[in-house]
């Protein structure tokens, strides 16, 4: 899979559905929650199956639980083979996590320990959903707030070993990647430069809370400036990436997430061949 | 057990509140110690959870008031942790909770509400199909009549109370004083999407909510006109359900399938 360059992004939420259709957006390109879109009919779908002929769509998952040692969830996948039949996505998305443990499903995102074995877990694990749903799947870093003692790697060492073994991709979350340096005092250049820029199909970014002692990933804020200060220096080591804001909660005016990806757009522009 | 397996199954125990070993798993650094850093999910895990009980049945949560509304919550998230991966069918089974477990079901209207809301929002999603009209029906042939079959719109849904239960979610919603809860008879009503797929409820009387039933049930039109003969002259029976018929049409309830 190519790493196609879309432009700038948001995420396509509900407040905005009959503005986007209204007004039709200088933006490039919409990512829609994958889960959102496992229902029969209705309005969810009526505005997506509008915006989809206007915008291209990426899809994006919470709920694959790629890291768990349950089996896979063929109810999970056949949903989401259905729904990407419908949608028809540039590409599909989820984490690197686990989420569902012995049937019960957490809902949240879940850390992986970085051992040998939960590598090797999910090569088997991404080999069998891509196999299962005929294509490819970019994962997403997540944000954590603890680390294992059985950890044998970093998380950085950890992905490029993913990449190494299996070819996937991955969806950078710039926020998630400086909201563990901070949780876990890392240097969040070191996380980035350490992942091949060839394996990074698209960036994520949000903002927090910060608690001082530590941060919590909230997605509920504007992105804060350190955040901004991360992502034009990553995007200094990259060639041009499909970029977007990720707003899940508090969500503002689409006007404002547009000013913010203005924003995202003014700070790449001196590094990637970019049409204004 | 894998020791992936064994970890993983320790950090679902500590957050499903069950005894677990997973803090002797958590490396220790920074300025927060292990407990704080297990906190954050085991908060993380409520929060999420309550937060989608609070959007799915709000009036419900209003009925309650906050103290009752983190006893349910509590309650229903120990006996009925989410087993899906959506979390639009975590509370399904919330009215299921609330009609069998103390103190709640003492009062039947709380499940009543609860499964109100829930139709709702069965109505909201359920699948779009094509409606039929008034000259689809208008072209069947009269000797097609008797063994017609009707099908309601996926989004109708059927339901009779014998609480005040959407009289009382209507006044909460309204910020007004539910009435008292007890109805004197049994209320049918039917939730519904209209042609502009925004989801709306209606009173109907028991004679309707019946036909409506077995338009569920794939009854042909020879017996719902039978199922008519105790309450009405047989000769009025086709001129009343032709009348029921075409509201039902301007109101988006049947389809063209």
């Amino acid at each position: 899979m190519t790493n196609r360059f879309l432009g700038f992004g948001l995420g396509l939420r509900a407040p905005h559905f009959e503005q986007i259709i209204a007004e039709k957006p200088a933006v490039d390109w919409f990512e829609i929650i994958s889960e959102n879109y496992f229902v029969a009919g209705g309005k969810p779908w009526h505005y997506l199956n509008k915006i989809r002929s206007d915008y291209p769509i990426v899809m994006h998952g919470v709920s694959m639980s790629i890291g768990s040692t349950d089996a896979i969830n063929k109810d999970y996948l056949n949903q989401l083979k259905n729904t990407i039949a419908r949608v028809e996505p540039q590409w599909v998305s989820d984490h690197l996590c686990f989420t569902q443990v012995g049937g019960i499903n957490s809902h949240d995102l879940l850390p992986m320990p970085y051992t040998n074995e939960a590598l090797e877990h999910l090569a088997n694990k991404i080999s069998q959903v891509q196999d299962y749903l005929g294509r490819e799947m970019i994962f997403e870093n997540v944000s954590s707030y603890l680390t294992y003692n059985a950890s044998q790697m970093s998380e950085w060492e950890f992905l490029a070993q993913l990449h190494k073994q299996t070819g996937c991709k991955f969806l950078m979350d710039v926020n998630n990647v400086y909201v563990s340096a901070r949780n876990h005092d890392f240097n969040a250049m070191d996380y980035l430069s350490a992942i091949p820029s060839t394996a990074i199909a698209q960036i994520h970014l949000a903002g927090h809370q910060d608690f001082g002692t530590h941060i919590i990933d909230t997605h509920d804020e504007d992105v804060p400036d350190a955040v901004w200060d991360l992502y034009a220096q990553y995007a200094k080591t990259l060639g041009p990436v499909s970029t977007m804001i990720e707003r899940d909660d508090n969500i503002g005016s689409l006007d404002d997430l547009i000013t913010e990806l203005e924003h995202a757009k003014t700070l790449v522009k001196p590094f990637w061949d970019i049409r204004a | 057990m894998s020791d992936l397996a064994k970890l993983q199954q320790q950090f679902m125990d500590l957050l499903q509140g069950e005894s677990s070993d997973i803090s002797d798993q958590i490396a220790q650094q920074g300025q927060l110690n292990t407990q704080q850093r297990l906190s954050i999910y085991q908060n993380a895990y409520k929060i999420r959870l309550r937060a989608v009980v609070e959007q799915d049945h709000e009036q419900l949560g209003i009925y309650l008031g906050d103290d009752l509304f983190e006893m349910m919550v509590d309650g229903y998230l120990a006996l009925y942790p989410s087993t899906h991966t959506s979390l639009r069918i975590f509370a399904d089974k919330l009215p299921d909770y609330l009609a069998t477990n103390t103190p709640f079901n003492d009062y039947p209207i709380l499940a009543d509400i609860a499964k109100f809301e829930r139709l709702l929002l069965s109505a909201f999603d359920a699948s779009d199909k094509t409606l039929l009209n008034v000259s689809e029906l208008e072209s069947i042939e009269p000797q097609q009549w008797p063994n017609l079959l009707l099908k309601l719109h996926p989004s109708v849904q059927l339901v009779a109370f014998n609480t005040l239960a959407v009289e009382s979610w209507q006044a909460i919603k309204e910020k007004q004083t539910p009435p008292e809860p007890i109805a004197s008879e049994p209320r049918f009503w039917v939730i519904a999407r209209d042609i502009d797929r925004r989801t709306q409820y209606l009173s109907v009387d028991e004679q309707e909510h019946r036909l409506l039933n077995l338009l569920k049930q794939n009854t042909p039109f020879a017996q719902l006109c039978q199922s008519c003969l105790n309450e009405l002259p047989g000769e009025q029976i086709a001129g009343f359900l032709i009348t029921k018929i075409n509201q039902w049409l301007e109101r988006g309830w049947l389809i063209n399938e």
